[in-house]
């Protein structure tokens, strides 16, 4: 009885081998691409060889990449560069789903308890009572599909409450981005000629201006400086209407939205 | 991050291209030794990978390692669509082919090498290869050399070069497996 070479288990891992190391001759190279289309322990056999040699290859020293490369990779893929709106992140759809499963079990605060004392600039008791209620229903649940099932980009995110301690604003930006992500859950009414403006608090209170938000339920907004220099030193997050156009120094009134930024990367093992 | 691109998901398209991107480049430089060529490769590992994601991600398959793979073999392909440049080969009297080619002036592959935490245990077990049969090896893996090209490369006979890297290859394989 005629027997062939791929009926041997110790030769197919052999030559599984070398063809995944490269070194095959050309007519063997084929043959072994045509049985590897019929059988899969011969694909299994090539595949685990690339994934024991694989580590090879990515401990290379990476090699600078053309910042032109990755707009000719988008315009060939989609067309144009994508302007600064309309985004599609990552978390858009994923988190919505966290919110709407989070939502219902949040406490909200006394309606009206934040507007009433003006959900302005200074720490409000009741007002960080029910940010924190939000959160931890919110980004409780976000930090552990984080944990147990995903390994997101690292990030900044927040989601801010809106003057009914709702969820309004998600917020979000790669920890070494250039833009910043925005999905309104609670719209809030903008007035003619006036824009949302993005602030970040730190852990003294102090506000600093990072952006203007383009008008829209779901925009991104190009970032003057590096996410990690804006968004590193803030404790929280925070959404005031100001004057379209303007670069204001300080909040001009309340914010309508606000709450924590979180900051989900792990920190270096000890 | 695989798996949200293969689910259209842009923004983590583009966080993966920036996180392996440069590797990718140097993977395909290593191969093709011409920079202009390796950015069409990593371009093309890229599209195919926008439009096929969600077909190609494996449970059991490390993003990075994977994605050096898919870019290393395709740029083995380009390699060998290229005509011949440089080696002159022939057989000698005994019949052993010889290859004359200029010898490397690099350092060996393996001391360019930085492995992460993950692939600690390659790292061992290259280690433990005697050192001209691992740089035979890792030149076939990372530049794409054949047998032929390795000998000239080595200045070894190719029947040396052919029992080292199957002989070293079944040595990472116990080793990989006792260490598992």
């Amino acid at each position: 009885m005629t027997t062939y070479w791929h009926q041997h288990p110790e030769t197919v891992d052999r030559l599984a081998a070398e063809y995944a190391l490269g070194t095959l001759a050309a007519p063997a190279r084929r043959r072994m691409e045509a049985l590897m289309t019929q059988r899969r322990d011969i694909a299994q056999a090539v595949g685990s060889w690339h994934e024991r040699l694989g580590g090879v290859l990515a401990a290379q020293p990476p090699l600078p990449v053309d910042p032109g490369a990755w707009h000719r990779l988008e315009s060939r893929l989609f067309g144009e560069p994508r302007k600064a709106t309309q985004t599609s992140a990552w978390w858009s759809r994923w988190l919505s789903q966290v919110v709407r499963r989070a939502a219902p079990r949040t406490t909200a605060p006394p309606r009206g308890a934040w507007r009433s004392q003006g959900w302005g600039r200074s720490v409000i008791p009741a007002g960080t009572l029910a940010i924190g209620l939000l959160l931890g229903s919110v980004l409780g649940p976000l930090w552990e599909a984080l944990r147990s099932t995903t390994q997101l980009p690292e990030s900044y995110v927040g989601v801010l409450a809106n003057a009914d301690g709702k969820p309004g604003l998600i917020v979000s930006s790669l920890r070494k981005g250039l833009t910043v992500d925005l999905k309104q859950l609670s719209p809030v009414e903008v007035p003619e000629g006036k824009t949302l403006y993005l602030w970040t608090i730190d852990k003294d209170g102090q506000v600093h201006a990072v952006a203007a938000i383009p008008g829209g339920a779901f925009v991104s907004a190009p970032l003057s400086q590096p996410a990690e220099e804006a968004f590193f030193p803030a404790v929280e997050l925070a959404v005031s209407i100001e004057t379209a156009g303007a670069a204001p120094p300080q909040p001009t009134g309340p914010f309508v939205y606000r709450g924590l930024c979180g900051k989900l990367w792990k920190l270096p093992a000890n | 991050m695989l798996a949200r691109v293969g689910m259209g998901d842009r923004a983590a398209f583009k966080a993966l291209y920036g996180l392996t991107a440069g590797v990718l480049l140097a993977t395909a430089a290593r191969v093709l030794q011409d920079r202009h060529a390796a950015e069409d490769v990593v371009q093309e590992v890229f599209a195919h990978l926008w439009h096929k994601a969600s077909e190609a991600a494996t449970p059991s398959a490390k993003t990075l390692a994977w994605l050096c793979v898919v870019t290393r073999n395709r740029a083995v392909d380009h390699l060998r669509k290229r005509p011949a440049e440089v080696s002159i080969h022939g057989q000698a009297d005994d019949g052993e082919e010889i290859v004359h080619d200029a010898a490397s002036e690099q350092p060996g592959v393996f001391e360019q090498l930085s492995f992460e935490q993950d692939q600690q245990r390659l790292q061992r077990c290259l280690g433990q290869l005697d050192p001209e049969p691992r740089q035979a090896v890792l030149l076939a893996y990372v530049e794409g050399l054949t047998h032929v090209e390795l000998a000239g490369r080595m200045r070894r006979p190719l029947g040396t070069i052919k029992a080292w890297t199957r002989r070293s290859l079944m040595a990472l394989k116990l080793c990989m497996g006792s260490l598992a």
